[in-house]
């Protein structure tokens, strides 16, 4: 009897840590598709007062994605590039190319409160976390992400709230290695492009500044579009940043 | 009694001479051990105060535990006004430091570089003369950058090459710059040396939107031993949201590591004492078992054991006070001496630059205090020694020990 019910547990227990990676996986092709083409509003408020940035972004899959700033003109022609675990900033004003270094991939982006890793989405939520369902309530499900050992991320823990009927997520609270919230990830207006669903309005609270935020409206998604292969190489850094 | 407690140290020559070498030997290491472990944590503490940190630096409160452009000084000169009125500064300069990346061709780093007006900071203290290649700044309102030597190494620049700067400016927007390799410095401080550059602070102030703002101001005093003093009068001046802190606070892990190793440092000749403690008591018990026969003939002709106590106080006063007296001016002089002309260890500073060594010199501490307490430790223990073997030999009566054997 003992080892049926101990089998039993087993059994679920890997079941619903298959259903969560499967929610997970989900998630994170409505999210990056196959290819994706965003331009989107960035607008942060911090030191009591708010700038707004423009951003243009194309990805490929995991490992491959382009970032352009359109606006303010003082920004403009700002350009980051993400390629294999690595990343490269262009600055149009001094015309260089500068590479980020690890340590610096929890800093701010451009005065944000999102960080190098966010904008380059380096980690993956699929392949560095393993994903536990925390709570299931009807089609909203609580999962919790914890990295895995031989990953190196930024984030401690990750409790994302996901509805299962769109594979999108409501709120992601990321916390620390000592297990406490750093910020907040709120996300609104989820919108069809073919079979894709995507949060169009996101907004970041960081926990130690309430009074700063970071909200950001993804105003044109293209998914699965023909993006050339020379976005993803460091001459594109200069060559598109006009 | 004092007579006969003369004779006796005479007469047992081998007693004597053991615990006048041993208390003597004793007394000195120990004045020479703790003035050489307070001089070099003194020569630290001074190093880092002569290179960087101020005597006094003034922050606005959150700034050194939260940081941030939040947490900047806003109106640098209503501070400088008032600080133009205490008595007991010497100089004062603001400084801004911002963390942001410093990338060569070929390597990138994170970086601390710091705003600062060159001038003022040579009257503050000696980081220009850690100059090792190369010109410390000008105050010319460049773009001249002034690195340790360290970072340097890490970013594989040569003097006159440029390194570019991106980081948030103070209004967290993007701020980049090209800024040029001008001077090379060293201070022996590994952190600092590799993660540190400076700029001319009105250069970096349009850069990063700057103006009449600081991360802090750093305080230069007439007197160091005045800090708590002078502060107190700062502090009595500036607003809520500001506040004034002295070296002590702000150095205070390197404080604590110091007090730390001074701990260890003691628990070591502790060790020793204990070691040196019960020799001399041995030497003292074999020496008063040896002479119970005579104890028990001076009992039996009139002496108490109160005498018995007192001749035996008197034996050890006599030969601990005149091992303290030829110790005391003996390490007195040494460590006078070599706190005016400190031992050179060649590759010292080097081994231990960590912590915070930037001299191959290890300069002692002469303090006359702290002396007389070494040499009071050593006479107690002393005293302590002989308690053992008066309890035993006023333990017999006089028959019994008249009749020892």
């Amino acid at each position: 009897m003992r080892k049926l019910i101990i089998l039993l547990f087993l059994f679920s227990t890997l079941l619903l840590s298959n259903e969560a990676d499967e929610i997970i996986k989900k998630l994170d092709e409505n999210m990056r598709g196959q290819s994706i083409h965003l331009k989107m509003n960035m607008e942060i408020k911090s030191l009591g007062h708010t700038r707004t940035i423009k951003i243009e972004n194309w990805a490929k899959g995991t490992k491959k994605s382009f970032v352009k700033i359109t606006y303010p003109p003082k920004d403009q022609g700002i350009t980051f590039l993400s390629l294999d675990n690595q990343m490269w900033q262009y600055v149009p004003k001094i015309e260089r190319v500068i590479k980020i270094p690890p340590s610096m991939m929890l800093q701010n982006w451009m005065g944000s409160d999102i960080t190098n890793d966010d904008m380059v989405k380096q980690n993956s939520i699929v392949e560095d976390y393993t994903a536990r369902i925390l709570e299931k309530k009807e089609n909203m499900v609580t999962i919790e992400l914890i990295p895995k050992e031989e990953s190196a991320v930024v984030w401690g823990k990750i409790v994302s709230h996901i509805d299962t009927n769109t594979y999108t997520s409501s709120k992601d609270s990321f916390y620390d290695e000592e297990g406490k919230e750093v910020r907040t990830f709120t996300y609104d207006n989820i919108k069809k492009y073919g079979k894709y669903y995507i949060p169009t309005y996101w907004e970041l609270r960081p926990s130690d500044k309430k009074e700063n935020h970071t909200k950001i409206e993804l105003e044109e998604i293209e998914y699965d579009i023909d993006i050339s292969d020379q976005y993803f190489t460091k001459s594109a850094l200069k060559r598109f940043s006009r | 009694m004092f007579h006969l407690a003369l004779k006796n140290i005479l007469f047992y020559k081998g007693r004597s001479i053991a615990t006048l070498v041993l208390t003597f030997l004793s007394a000195l290491f120990f004045i020479v051990y703790v003035s050489m472990m307070d001089g070099s944590h003194n020569a630290m503490l001074q190093n880092s105060l002569k290179i960087y940190t101020g005597a006094i630096e003034i922050y606005k409160k959150g700034y050194r535990d939260i940081g941030g452009n939040e947490y900047l000084l806003n109106d640098v000169e209503s501070i400088t006004q008032k600080l133009d009125k205490i008595e007991g500064i010497e100089a004062y300069s603001p400084r801004y430091e911002t963390y942001g990346l410093l990338s060569s061709k070929e390597q990138s780093t994170a970086s601390m570089v710091v705003g600062i007006d060159p001038k003022k900071e040579q009257q503050l203290n000696e980081l220009s003369s850690a100059l090792v290649e190369g010109k410390y700044l000008d105050g010319t309102n460049n773009n001249c950058l002034y690195s340790g030597v360290d970072l340097v190494s890490k970013l594989k620049v040569k003097l006159g090459n440029e390194i570019a700067f991106i980081g948030s400016a103070s209004d967290n927007s993007f701020a980049a710059d090209i800024f040029k390799l001008c001077g090379i410095f060293k201070t022996g401080l590994f952190e600092f040396d590799a993660s540190s550059s400076f700029v001319d602070k009105n250069y970096l102030d349009t850069l990063m939107y700057t103006q009449n703002k600081a991360s802090y101001i750093t305080l230069k005093l007439d007197d160091i031993n005045d800090a708590d003093k002078v502060n107190k009068d700062i502090n009595s001046i500036l607003d809520n949201e500001v506040e004034s802190l002295t070296w002590k606070t702000l150095m205070s892990s390197m404080v604590e590591l110091l007090e730390v190793d001074s701990i260890f440092g003691y628990v070591s000749l502790s060790l020793f004492f204990v070691v040196i403690f019960f020799v001399i008591m041995i030497y003292g018990f074999i020496n008063v078992s040896s002479r119970t026969k005579e104890f028990g003939v001076l009992r039996s002709i009139g002496l108490s054991r109160g005498n018995i106590r007192k001749l035996l106080f008197y034996e050890i006063f006599i030969l601990s006070s005149i091992a303290i007296l030829l110790a005391t001016p003996i390490g007195a002089y040494i460590t006078y001496y070599y706190s005016l002309n400190p031992i050179i260890i060649e590759g010292i500073a080097e081994t231990y630059k960590q912590y915070g060594i930037v001299s191959d010199e290890m300069p002692f501490s002469f303090d006359m205090f702290t002396i007389s307490w070494n040499v009071l430790v050593i006479y107690g223990l002393n005293f302590l020694s002989i308690l053992y073997p008066m309890v035993y030999i006023n333990s017999f009566n006089p028959i019994e020990a008249m009749g020892h054997v």
